[in-house]
This record gives structure tokens, sequence and C-alpha cells, in this order.
């Protein structure tokens, strides 16, 4: 029986600590985000390169995919709206859908997918190889030159491309109201003028720059604590992921939450 | 390797990338070795990665320089002259000292080297 208190303790204790460097390392993180002698010539070259890995070179890849999913979501979303005689709520409901919950949850989802593991992969790949101890031992803050980049062009990446996503959504609405409500262009964009709010911006505008934030911040953190040898690379990554994904709905649902009150 | 060597410059001294990278490709040039200037790490030979991290050493604010067992280093090391001779092309300041272990101690034979156990 002690011992099993013991090992619930234990636990516990670990799973505070881990918690404890976490929140450490993020707030590191974000002091040196603030810091202008962490913006050296290296660090914009990097910047520049990851917002052009992460935002522009996934860029028709993302229309097409924003074109798929959010023509068919949006109309899926009008169809019902019209079915339950919800005409005259059609404006309010593809803005709150389109702007304030899809378009950044669709765009931190693709960027996790395809950033977040690379960014995993290739910290862990350097710790593995011992580049960072080389980056160490040259006096270079690995925050400055590895981290800050990542996570600052993250947040542009997917800050950018939610807006993107959400336009391109707004747009495919336009088809469906077509279709379904025999809507002109100017009853369509006077319904969604009449219909959005600043706080929707606002909402799109720092839900996307929390999953920014965190798509970046989680897979570095994971590839920081991988092991020493080969083996822990998938593991960190397959750990990272996991974490990120619950790190997501868990903005998700306290967006909602806020949003509610 | 131009950019892995523009890096210490760009980080320390805040020198502007296209500078710090023809200065990386100067050091190189003085060597012989301006065709390494674009080319990728694992595109370079056990040599060319030695001389790349001799010359990021090099701009380095520190005074010593310690290179330890260049004979593990380098590949197919046969001697220490034409080592020693592109140290000197390189350097003009700073102290630098090679320590290597008795095993090795026949490389030495004729060469003023600090040669530890």
């Amino acid at each position: 029986m002690i011992r099993f208190i013991e090992g619930i303790g234990e636990r516990a204790i670990g799973a505070f600590a881990s918690l404890y460097e976490a929140i450490k390392f993020t707030v590191l993180c974000m002091v040196h985000m603030l810091r202008p002698a962490s913006y050296n010539p290296a660090m914009r070259m990097v910047l520049t390169k990851q917002i052009y890995f992460t935002a522009v070179g996934i860029i028709p890849l993302f229309i097409m995919m924003a074109v798929l999913f959010g023509s068919v979501i949006i109309g899926v979303v009008i169809a019902l709206a019209a079915e339950y005689n919800l005409q005259d709520k059609i404006g309010a409901i593809i803005v709150t859908f389109s702007i304030d919950e899809f378009a950044p949850l669709f765009t931190a989802l693709l960027i996790s997918l395809r950033s977040g593991t690379a960014i995993n992969t290739e910290i862990a790949v350097m710790k593995v190889n011992k580049e960072l101890n080389t980056l160490e031992r040259y006096n270079i803050d690995l925050i400055d030159y590895l981290f800050i980049p990542r996570i600052i062009s993250g947040i542009i990446s997917i800050t950018s491309l939610s807006i993107l996503f959400a336009i391109i959504m707004l747009c495919s609405g336009y088809i469906f109201t077509l279709f379904y409500m025999n809507m002109d262009l100017t009853s369509y964009k006077a319904l969604l003028f009449n219909a959005i709010e600043v706080g929707d911006i606002l909402t799109l505008l720092f839900k996307s720059m929390a999953f920014g934030f965190v798509t970046m911040m989680i897979p570095i953190y994971s590839g920081l604590n991988t092991g020493s040898a080969y083996t822990a690379i998938p593991i960190s990554v397959l750990n990272g992921m996991v974490k990120l994904f619950i790190a997501i709905f868990f903005i998700e649902v306290l967006s909602l939450l806020l949003q509610s009150l | 390797m131009a950019e892995n060597i523009a890096l210490i410059k760009e980080v320390h001294e805040g020198m502007s990338i296209k500078a710090a990278e023809g200065l990386a490709c100067e050091y190189l040039e003085k060597i012989g070795m301006g065709s390494i200037a674009l080319k990728r790490i694992s595109a370079c030979q056990s040599v060319e990665i030695f001389y790349v991290m001799l010359i990021r050493a090099l701009m380095m604010p520190q005074e010593q320089i310690c290179i330890l067992a260049p004979f593990l280093l380098i590949k197919h090391l046969s001697g220490l002259d034409e080592l020693l001779a592109n140290i000197a092309l390189l350097n003009d300041k700073k102290d630098i000292i090679i320590l290597d272990t008795y095993s090795n101690e026949l490389h030495y034979k004729g060469c003023e080297c600090h040669i530890v156990k």
C-alpha cells in the first residue's frame, strides 16, 4: 500500500517537475522574443527561411485543401441551416463557423502535421548528433538562433494561412447560398458585413497566434528532450505530436468557453 | 560551408550575412579550399570539415585554440607539415596548441607541439 502511494507521489512530482520545466522554457522563449538583441542577421535569415518553408511552400496544397474541405463543410452547414429554417441567421452561422472556429483549427492541424513533425524531428536529430552541443560550444544561443525563428514563423504562418482559409470558405459559402437560397452576391456581401464583428476578427487572430505558438513550441521542446540514441527520435516525435494535439484541442475548448462568457 | 562559418560573425558581431560569408570565403581561399564554400557538410571530406571547424574557432573571441588529436579528426593525414602550414596561413594572432596521445608521438617528430597523454 505504501509503495502504491509512493508510486503515485513519485509520478505526481515527476509530472509537476516536467510541467515546471516546460513553463520555464516557454517563459524563457517569450522573454527572448521580446529582446531586440535576439534579432541578429543569422536569426533573421533563419526566420525568413522558416516563413518560406512553413507558409509559402504550402500555399498551393493549402488552397486546394481549403477549397475541398472548406466548400464541403460550409456547404453542409448552409444546407442544414436552410433545412431548419435558419435563413435569417445564416450570416452569423457562416461567420462564426468559418472565421471563429474552422479556419484556425484546420490550419493549425495542417501545419502541425506538416511543419510540427518536421521541426520535432529536426531538433531531435540535432540533439542526437550533438549539433546542439556544437552550437553551444560556439556560444550560439539556441533559443535565439533555432527556436525563436521557428516560433515566430509558426505564429505568422498560421495567422496568415487562417485568414486565407477563412476567405476561401466565405467565397465557397457564396456558391452554396446561391444554390440553396438563390442569394445574389450583393445580398451575400451585405449579409456577411452585417454579421461580422470585431470580436470575430480578434478571435481569429488570437486563436491563430496561440495555435502558431504551441504548434512550434511543443515540437521544439519535445525534440530537445530526446534521448541520445537514434531510436529515441520516433518516440520523441510521437510524444510531441500527442501533446501538440492535446494542446490544440485545449485552446479550441478554452476559446469556446471564453466566447460563451 | 561558408554559411556555416559565417554564422559565428553574424551571431557574435552582428555582421551582415553578405559580409560574413565574404570573410568566410576569404579564409577558405587562403588555404585553397574556396570550392567547398557552397558545399554541404555531407559532401565534404574530413580534412575540409576540420578546416571549417578551425576557421570557426579562429573567428571566436577566445585567445587560445586547442586542437585535440588531429590524426583522429582527419582521415588519412600522413604528416603535420601541410596542416601546420595551413594553420600559419589562417592564423595571425591566436595561440594554437595541439594535444594528442603518446600513441601518435611518431607523427610529431621534429615538430614543436605539446603532446599530452
